[in-house]
């Protein structure tokens, strides 16, 4: 056998990645170019067999040099095209938009690794290796001063840009378009409204108002309001809902499994929802439906009514037998029409209908809008009503996983428990309702400041956990040693009055242990040396060995 | 068993073609002759006979399935190994290159450090260990 000159061949790989690098990036242009065209063209077959074509070559040589996110979508775009192929009718603008939206991606993506370097960059919108998110934009207009700075210096607390419009006009005006815009309802104006209601205007609006009325609340959702508070302005309620409308774009893309005895069809379906960012799985035999929910955990499940074996109902009676998957809704996806037998169905088992044959835009819609809503509803079970944070029994669940987690890649992750000094005496002087609104402050900024890969729960009364993974001992305490002054420089108000309250926390490491229950008393115990240590203070355990 | 020294790769796509020459040459050690199409792949055969072919299934003017077809009308022919290579890799589709007669089915992308360790696996199998 041949010794191969070893770093000839790395030289030889390199200079092939340098040349397909820059192929690559043309291909991907000439297939855009070939998606315009053919919506200008409609039914065009020749074209369609060539992007196809094209699709499939990109498909089996991108991954041999480095690309292999690329390789992979432009292999579901291949599929995607090879089923429009075998059907004799034509193309739906929208999905061939979807193609063309995707290779507009793939190209911003090269463009980027281009800039980068040579190295081909994992496609990943959420890197969040930073302590703090990029900023969201927020706009605020129509404010009096006091107000407007008060908002400002709470907001900027919580890690948002902010930026104050004197009128309405010069919001029509700002590059990039912010992200959420606060404004009074005083200075909404009809071309505002009009420009805040456009499709790629992604500013979501949230309107105040002096007063609470049902009318007042009707007119907000009409101009467009995606928000409504009243003065003197909640913050963190505020601030919770600033957080809902900016991550709405950015969150983890739904899941859906669906349940269908037609392959070719169901296949159709996944690349259809694959294609509008769904991350769908489909499961082809009803009996594996147990094991899919298992390791796919869909926010919604599809099921088709007529299989051979077991009906969609006779599924979702199985399904409703078991706890877990209570909160799953189940949509049925027929034929029927006859209202009796829809209704049948509805009283056995599921949760709504989708009637067949949908488009690949009613499908997508329909699939969002119930995944979204699942989303939300699931989120609420699970979370502390008060701070939107996790509650105590998915706090130690996730702490199990990150503690195995940590054992398994050596990566140290830190513990951290967190509880507000001499919060009974907030409560006894200014009331609960003011103690609430400081435990939500801080459960704001917790959220707020660490990363998304971050954990944090409500313990209990004024108690917080956070699990950060990846991340030691030494980090952990800069980074809470930074939360902490932040907090306790930040102004709560209870009526006329103003005071400010502190924190203090204790930090353990997956160093000290193995097991998650361990490391909470540990993190707790350093906590309590902080409170005898003055309060307003973060220590670390020592480690025990 | 003869080492398997000769190989025919039969690739329309020139970075596959390149970068499979640098891991079947450099890397592998083997001789290999490229060829853009079946049909420039059956010319080619006409006068040369290598210890084993590998061949993309999907190819413009003659594929991958059809260039077999024609190799194995060809008594010189039909006992050369046939290795199909290709991007779409479903069982069934596996297993429909098989009963055509290739030897066996590898999945693109490939690693250009491994491929030729995985032809000479095939190779091993193809003659049993004798």
């Amino acid at each position: 056998m041949a010794t191969p000159d070893a770093s000839l061949v790395q030289q030889q790989l390199a200079n092939l990645k340098e040349s397909y690098k820059h192929r690559l990036a043309e291909d991907l242009v000439d297939l855009e170019r070939c998606t315009t065209a053919m919506l200008a063209e409609q039914g065009n077959r020749e074209m369609m067999a060539s992007l196809c074509q094209s699709l499939h070559r990109i498909a089996g040589s991108a991954g041999t040099f480095g690309w292999t996110e690329v390789g992979a979508a432009c292999r579901e775009m291949e599929q995607q095209t090879q089923i429009w192929l075998k059907r004799a009718d034509d193309v739906a603008p929208e999905a061939l938009e979807m193609i063309r939206a995707r290779l507009r991606a793939l190209i911003g993506h090269m463009h980027k690794a281009a800039s980068d370097g040579d190295t081909p960059p994992r496609i990943d919108f959420d890197a969040g290796s930073e302590y703090t998110d990029a900023a969201v934009t927020v706009v605020l207009l129509g404010l009096s001063t006091h107000e407007g700075e008060h908002m400002a210096d709470a907001l900027k607390g919580f890690g948002y840009a902010i930026r104050f419009a004197a009128e309405a006009g010069d919001i029509l005006s700002m590059s990039p378009a912010p992200d959420v815009l606060v404004a009074d309802q005083n200075v909404l104006t009809m071309s505002l409204r009009a420009y805040i209601s456009r499709d790629d205007v992604p500013t979501a609006l949230i309107q105040l108002n002096r007063l609470d009325t049902f009318e007042r609340r009707l007119h907000a959702v009409r101009c467009g309001a995606q928000g409504y508070f009243t003065y003197p302005i909640d913050i963190p309620r505020l601030e919770a809902r600033l957080r809902r409308l900016a991550t709405r774009h950015t969150q983890d893309p739904y899941r859906v499994v669906i349940v269908d005895d037609d392959v070719e069809l169901s296949e159709h379906f996944r690349l259809v929802l694959q294609a509008a960012g769904i991350d769908s799985r489909v499961v082809n035999t009803p009996s594996m439906v147990v094991a899919a929910l298992h390791d796919h955990m869909p926010d919604i499940l599809i099921v088709d009514i007529n299989m051979p074996g077991c009906s969609g109902p006779e599924l979702a009676q199985v399904l409703r037998l078991d706890d877990d998957w209570l909160k799953v809704p189940i949509i049925y996806l027929s034929a029927e029409t006859d209202q009796d037998r829809r209704t049948v169905a509805l009283r056995q088992a599921g949760d709504d209908f989708l009637a067949k044959p949908i488009s690949d835009l009613d499908l997508i819609n329909a699939v969002k809008v119930r995944s979204q809503r699942s989303r939300q509803l699931s989120e609420a079970l699970e979370r502390d009503g008060l701070t939107g944070l996790m509650k105590h029994a998915a706090l130690k669940e996730q702490l199990d996983i990150e503690v195995s987690r940590a054992q398994r890649s050596g990566e140290p992750a830190s513990v951290v428990m967190i509880d507000i000094d001499h919060f009974k005496s907030v409560n006894d002087t200014y009331g609960h309702a003011t103690g609430d609104y400081v435990i939500r402050l801080l459960a704001n900024l917790l959220r707020r400041r660490l990363r998304k890969v971050d954990t944090v729960g409500r313990y209990g009364g004024e108690e917080f956990v956070a699990i950060l993974p990846n991340c030691d001992a030494e980090n952990a305490a800069r980074i809470f040693n930074e939360i902490r002054m932040n907090f306790s420089q930040l102004d709560c108000v209870s009526g006329e009055q103003s005071f400010r309250v502190s924190f203090s926390a204790g930090i353990a490491t997956t160093a000290s242990s193995g097991e998650g229950s361990v490391l909470l008393e540990i993190a707790d115990q350093a906590m309590y040396q902080a409170k005898t240590g003055g309060r307003n203070k973060v220590c670390v355990s020592e480690p025990t060995d | 068993m003869k080492p398997l020294d000769t190989i025919l790769h039969v690739e329309d796509d020139p970075s596959i073609q390149a970068v499979a020459r640098v891991a079947l040459e450099t890397v592998g050690g083997f001789n290999v002759t490229g060829c853009d199409d079946g049909q420039h792949a059956l010319n080619v055969l006409a006068t040369f006979r290598p210890d084993l072919i590998l061949m993309d299934v999907m190819m413009p003017n003659m594929d991958g399935p059809t260039t077999l077809k024609h190799l194995q009308q060809d008594e010189a022919l039909a006992s050369i190994p046939v290795v199909f290579m290709t991007a779409r890799i479903q069982p069934a589709e596996v297993e429909q290159y098989r009963a055509l007669g290739a030897v066996d089915v590898l999945e693109k992308p490939f690693d250009p450090m491994t491929l030729a360790e995985r032809l000479r696996a095939v190779w091993e199998n193809v003659h049993g260990d004798t």
